[in-house]
């Protein structure tokens, strides 16, 4: 007994315990680390694999086609007689616009029979998100159709015409028809600039006749093309495909509806392979569909690249500038150290407060000036005095100037004073010294720095929400029309795509494995600028350790 | 090559000059966002003020001692004065008469009593001093010129007279709204008549009558709401009886309540706007609001309460007027001053000395921009207001406020609501609240895990391990928390509202397998040990505490069922009275937590691993072991060090937007409970701001809500710098 006593005290006193207890908060930060990773990744990536469509038949003679995509254990199903519970398995049936949702839950008790039969169809619509079924052809008119004729290549043949028919009308709208909306908005605009201030100037009118005219051509022009759009629109809808639901009843598919076609059980696993790369390839080119719940991610790739391309020649220049000067420059009196901390302290700040100082400033202060002195003739519509991208990335600048600033100073304070004197000595200016020997030397800091700014900026959400974000922009910032950079349009973000995404569209459930894909896009860009900043930082420690010796 | 001596000069000059002035320029225009942010929120606290801008003399017809209205237009163009001796338009650019056409009924009539009907329409009633009442409809037609300006024609528009009683009519009050019209009036014998006209009575020839019995003191004023159901009639012996009114039954006296001391009259009584708060002037110059209070003890269930009370006039109170726009109103005496309050904010904005004669009438101009009062003598005088912000004080921001409607003193915020007649609830407590819950709970589990990892690795981990571990928990700091929020809110949430049971049994589970782990390891023999990795405790956890929670995780049910029974949720709410939201502080906590660990982690680490070696090897020597080494000597002389990573973690966590949007549920209550939601200053900025007019009130109040959180997290990270920079010049000298 008194031995037993002696071993937990002296186990006690050890502080072996406390050990394992620090060891258990790392751990917890680990397990924390791989398991988000882990469950980010696996919903991210796992919804491109093309998954078996699954035919099950219910006691009740009902008959179910869909993606099995959950199990559980139905709750407060356990009881005494049966300890494990009961089962039960989420079905993705798709058909929304059939069954009104697109998941539903199926009791394994209820299942007499399951199989996963080759014909089984998956068609990737425009509308109401996947159908599943068996498909036919059939022509519009005509009654079901037959048999005959709808052998699976002739559905492929007809879904890829269809396809090309249709990048023909996407065209058509956006180059030509938009090229020509935008000229004849431009030609408003400058006729309404000309009549600014009450009335038309003489000397003005031979010019407002010559807009006039251009507008009158331009209108013409596009009811020409408007209705070869018409035209389009008929062929494209003249064939359609009838798809047999599971309840028996076949329903009409319009072919300029369809995206693609598949048939997941009948692939082997290289053409899933291939299927796997090409969705996703769709997934990161393409533009999103149905309040963005389906479709791909391009414009908030683009846009969040080109924001924080932006933000990064903003903040460059003036956060080397302003390190260079605190560091070479000023008296390092207490003023200095003050500064310091105090641009130190502004990269703790909530970036919500910098979002609010950019809508203040930038949108309404600056913007609206501009938009009075540059742009009077479109008013009351705002062109730089509401949200744009040049305001969110100058506000992203604000925000990471900081981060810039103190990387660039530990960098510059890292160059030993040799260097400096050396240089000096030798007869250089203070400028040249700069120039050829210390910022060199702190080119890695720099860098370190910028990418550690980017690396924020592409993650933050908050003051985007303010300064000119929006949930579907209708054109990038960057296009074939003069200027080509549009620093007033609005644009898509990732960051912003998962919040809005995930809580404010109207079919959450279907839209979180694209939401999900999304978040390990961002993180993976965020992680990997991150993770080479600190590479830098550490090479740059690691030499200059060495020479200042 | 170099360049010549006197252009290499010139280059190292204007470097200096532009870096100077680059370096600068940034410097400013970052630390100006401070100033800037201040600027847009002095407005709101920038005294409010009045200056004249006119006065003019009415003609001697008007100038009389009966009853007086005066109003005047949005744009200040039109003032119109309305007394018993006559209705005049006057058009304030000229300062002369507009002639206008007077409906024949009311030509001829002496008008002993006047009131206004409410709402934004222009409707009067008079009382004649035959006993007859008449409906007024005062309008101004818009009309542009053919070179494009913009002239206004009053007119007036008079309904049949209504004849009631046989002597004059002397108080009057009117309300009108889509069911009718109703009037409580008052002849010269003391007569209380109730006279109700249908809405589908046009001609106003079938009202019905209803006879009040007299109350006991002499009646001097009148009020009537907008939902036709109250009538308050004030006595002159300082009483005010509240009368419920409805169409189908008969008035029903409530109650009697005394507001001022007997023998004083009650002088006036009049509505805020929305009719919901009764406004009670006397004659010893008291002005106080009044409203209908819920009260269990009261036969009705409710009871006039007085909510504010504004400071008093020297005189008696002649005249009110409600600013249509907020819950502010305009009061007068007999002594001619103006007295400018505002009922929720319980204060008294500006005294004006308009003349020395009594103010017979006064109004708000339609956008409460300016005023216009009539005065004993026949003077008009016309004042601009600069008072945009009265309902924003600091007691309204941060203390409890009596608003309209509440049974008592409330903290609130309510930005917004579906009538105009509500006002906005700009409380700041809940938020601040909300931010301060949500830091707490983060850091109640960020800075055990955050501290105890430092521990580790910088004290017991193996050194190579430490190199590759301690980057994977920094990249942490990195993660868009947006990616948080949204795995809080849309992953965790629902999952943890299912695991709730699996969740408790862990926070049983993992520390004893943690004791466990340590215990087996202390007993393993010396010689096993030898084969063991050092110096890896935590690797080897790893998969220890992983089963753990995947044992929890599979026990879901049979927890819930031996602790629980069955049914946490309704456990919870039984036993313990907790409702349970699926988006909480608990979601909240581990979320932000994590997003703060590695920002507590990473300055604690450098604190710990800072203290000097020698000291640590020393203590090895005297035959401490490595654990009372931590405790007694490296964690006290790092204690600053990791005060200073908490209060950094502490400042990030105040200021996180993205996480508790999509994980609170964003509700603004008082409530330190961990299964429901909060709403915070940051979250509520992202909700709202988007919304609210530049400019405008809730848009400065919100940047008063970003100064809060710049001012704490600046002077928390400056305090916490401080800290920091002191260990490392202490380290660096010793």
């Amino acid at each position: 007994m008194g031995e037993r006593s002696t071993l937990m005290k002296d186990f006690w006193r050890g502080g072996e315990l406390f050990v394992w207890m620090t060891a258990s908060g790392v751990a917890l930060s680990l397990m924390m680390v791989a398991g988000m990773l882990g469950l980010i990744m696996i919903n991210g990536l796992g919804q491109f694999w093309p998954a078996a469509l699954q035919e099950t038949t219910l006691k009740t003679q009902e008959t179910v086609i869909g993606q099995v995509v959950g199990e559980e254990v139905i709750p407060n199903s356990i009881t005494p007689d049966s300890p494990a519970g009961q089962r039960r398995c989420r079905y993705r049936v798709g058909n929304r616009d059939q069954f009104g949702s697109e998941y539903r839950w199926i009791n394994a008790a209820d299942i007499v029979s399951s199989a996963r039969p080759e014909d089984l169809t998956l068609v990737e619509r425009r509308e109401w998100g996947p159908a599943f079924g068996r498909i036919t052809v059939g022509v519009e008119g005509a009654a079901t159709g037959s048999a005959s004729g709808s052998s699976w290549t002739t559905v492929k043949t007809l879904v890829e015409r269809a396809n090309q028919l249709r990048r023909r009308i996407e065209h058509l709208e956006r180059e030509e028809i938009g090229s020509i909306n935008y000229r004849i908005e431009k030609a408003r605009l400058a006729r309404h600039a000309l009549t600014l201030n009450g009335r038309l100037a003489p000397a003005d009118a031979e010019k407002d006749q010559r807009l006039l005219d251009q507008m009158t051509a331009l209108e013409r022009d596009y009811l020409v093309k408007t209705e070869a759009l018409e035209r389009l629109h008929k062929e494209a809808g003249q064939e359609v495909l009838f798809l047999t639901l599971s309840t028996g009843r076949s329903v009409r598919l319009s072919l300029d509806q369809v995206l693609a076609v598949s048939r997941p059980n009948g692939m082997h696993w290289g053409e899933k392979l291939l299927a796997y790369v090409r969705n996703l390839w769709l997934f990161v080119s393409s533009e999103p569909r149905e309040a963005n719940t389906e479709g791909g991610i391009f414009p908030a790739i683009f846009g969040t690249v080109l924001m924080v391309f932006l933000m990064t020649l903003a903040v460059m220049p003036f956060g080397v500038m302003a390190a260079v000067y605190l560091r070479e420059y000023a008296n390092q009196g207490l003023l200095v150290r003050l500064v310091r901390i105090a641009v130190n302290n502004l990269a703790g700040v909530p970036s919500i407060v910098f979002g609010v100082f950019g809508l203040a400033f930038f949108v309404y202060a600056l913007g609206g000036t501009i938009d009075h002195w540059l742009f009077p003739e479109a008013l009351p519509n705002p062109t730089f005095g509401t949200g744009g991208i040049l305001w969110a990335s100058l506000t992203l600048a604000l925000l990471t100037v900081p981060v810039v600033i103190v990387a660039t100073e530990e960098g510059l304070s890292a160059v030993p004073r040799d260097f400096r004197e050396g240089s000096l000595g030798l007869g250089a200016t203070k400028f040249e010294t700069l120039r050829h020997v210390i910022l060199p030397c702190a080119l890695p800091g720099i860098l370190t720095g910028l990418i550690l700014a980017m690396a924020r900026a592409a993650g933050e959400v908050a003051p985007l929400m303010l300064t000119g974000v929006v949930k579907l922009a209708p054109a990038l910032p960057l296009d074939e029309y003069l200027p080509f950079l549009h620093l007033d349009r609005k644009f898509m973000h990732l960051g912003f795509h998962i919040y809005d995404v995930g809580f404010q569209s109207p079919n959450v459930e279907a839209a979180k494995p694209m939401v999900y894909m999304t978040t390990l896009i961002l993180i993976l860009v965020v992680v990997s600028l991150n993770w080479t900043a600190v590479r830098l930082r550490n090479r740059l420690r690691r030499r200059f350790a060495a020479s200042a010796v | 090559m170099l360049r010549p001596m006197h252009l290499r000069t010139l280059f190292d000059r204007l470097a200096r000059v532009i870096i100077t002035v680059g370096g600068l320029a940034t410097i400013v225009s970052i630390l100006g966002i401070f100033f800037f942010l201040f600027r847009e929120v002095t407005p709101l606290f920038t005294a409010p003020s009045a200056k004249l801008t006119q006065r003019l003399s009415v003609p001697a017809l008007l100038v009389d001692e009966g009853p007086a209205q005066v109003a005047v237009d949005e744009h200040r163009e039109i003032a119109q004065v309305f007394t018993s001796g006559a209705i005049q338009f006057f058009d304030l650019a000229s300062g002369q008469p507009i002639p206008l056409e007077m409906p024949a009924q009311v030509v001829g009539r002496q008008i002993t009593a006047m009131a206004s009907g409410g709402g934004n329409a222009q409707r009067l009633a008079v009382g004649t001093a035959d006993g007859e009442i008449l409906l007024l409809k005062v309008g101004t037609t818009t009309e542009f010129t053919d070179r494009g300006e913009r002239r206004k024609r009053p007119h007036i528009r008079a309904g049949q007279p209504i004849p009631l009683t046989k002597s004059p009519i002397v108080r009057l009050a009117y309300r009108a709204n889509d069911q009718g019209s109703l009037l409580a009036l008052v002849s010269k014998g003391g007569r209380l008549l109730v006279v109700r006209i249908a809405a589908d009575d046009v001609t106003g020839q079938h009202p019905v009558v209803t006879e009040l019995p007299q109350p006991r003191g002499a009646v001097t004023a009148l009020a009537l709401d907008a939902l036709l159901e109250n009538l308050y009639v004030g006595t002159a012996d300082g009483q005010v009886v509240h009368v419920a009114l409805s169409e189908t039954e008969p008035p029903e006296m409530r109650a009697a309540y005394t507001i001022a001391a007997p023998s004083t009259a009650v002088t006036a009584l009049g509505f805020l706007s929305g009719d919901r708060s009764l406004v009670v002037m006397s004659e010893d110059g008291a002005v106080s609001t009044w409203g209908l209070v819920r009260r269990a003890d009261a036969p009705s269930g409710w009871t006039l309460t007085q909510i504010h009370t504004l400071r008093a006039h020297n005189a008696p109170v002649t005249a009110f007027a409600p600013s249509q726009r907020v819950k502010g109103f305009v009061t007068g005496d007999r002594k001619g001053n103006l007295f400018l309050h505002h009922a929720t904010s319980s204060q008294t904005l500006l005294r004006l000395a308009t003349s020395e004669f009594p103010i017979r009438a006064v109004a708000f101009a339609p956008k409460g921009d300016g005023l216009i009062a009539l005065d004993g003598a026949g003077q008009l005088s016309l004042y601009q207001v600069q008072n945009a912000y009265p309902e924003v004080t600091l007691e309204t921001l941060f203390g409890k406020v009596w608003y309209e409607g509440y049974d008592q003193p409330a903290h609130v915020w309510q930005s917004s609501s579906g009538s105009d007649d509500v006002e906005p609830k700009l409380g700041l407590l809940p938020l601040a609240f909300g931010t301060l819950k949500g830091t707490m709970y983060a850091l109640f589990l960020a800075v055990p895990i955050a501290i105890l990892a430092a521990m580790c690795t910088s004290q017991f981990m193996q050194q190579d391990l430490r190199a590759k571990i301690k980057p994977i928990i920094e990249v942490m700091a990195a993660l868009p928390t947006v990616v948080l929020g949204f795995l809080a809110g849309l992953w965790l949430a629902p999952l943890l509202e299912r695991m709730l049971p699996a969740v408790a049994g862990m926070a049983l589970v993992l520390p004893l397998l943690v004791v466990g782990a340590s215990f087996a390891w202390y007993l393993c023999p010396l010689s096993a040990k030898r084969h063991l990795p050092q110096g890896q405790e935590a690797l080897l956890l790893i998969p220890l505490l992983g089963l753990g929670i995947v044992g929890c995780l599979w026990a879901n049910s049979l927890i819930e069922g031996w602790w629980f029974d069955g049914n946490v949720k309704a456990w919870l709410s039984s036993r313990l009275g907790i409702q349970y939201d699926q988006r909480n502080a608990l979601i909240v906590g581990i979320v932000m937590g994590f997003a703060i660990v590695p920002v507590i982690y990473s300055i604690a680490e450098e604190a710990l691993s800072n203290v000097p070696k020698i000291q640590i090897a020393g203590s090895l020597a005297l035959g401490a072991t490595r654990w009372q080494t931590v405790l007694h000597l490296v964690l006290l002389s790092a204690s600053p060090g990791i005060f200073s990573a908490v209060m950094i973690g502490f400042g990030r966590a105040i200021g996180e937007t993205m996480i508790v949007l999509m994980a609170t549920g964003n509700t603004p209550i008082l409530d330190w409970n961990w299964a429901n939601g909060f709403r915070t200053l940051s979250a509520n900025i992202a909700v709202e701001i988007p919304e609210a007019p530049h400019g405008g009130t809730l848009y400065r109040v919100l940047f008063l809500a970003a100064l809060l959180l710049f001012i704490v997290t600046f002077v928390i990270n400056s305090l916490a710098e401080l800290v920091r920079q002191r260990l490392r010049d202490k380290y660096s000298h010793g």
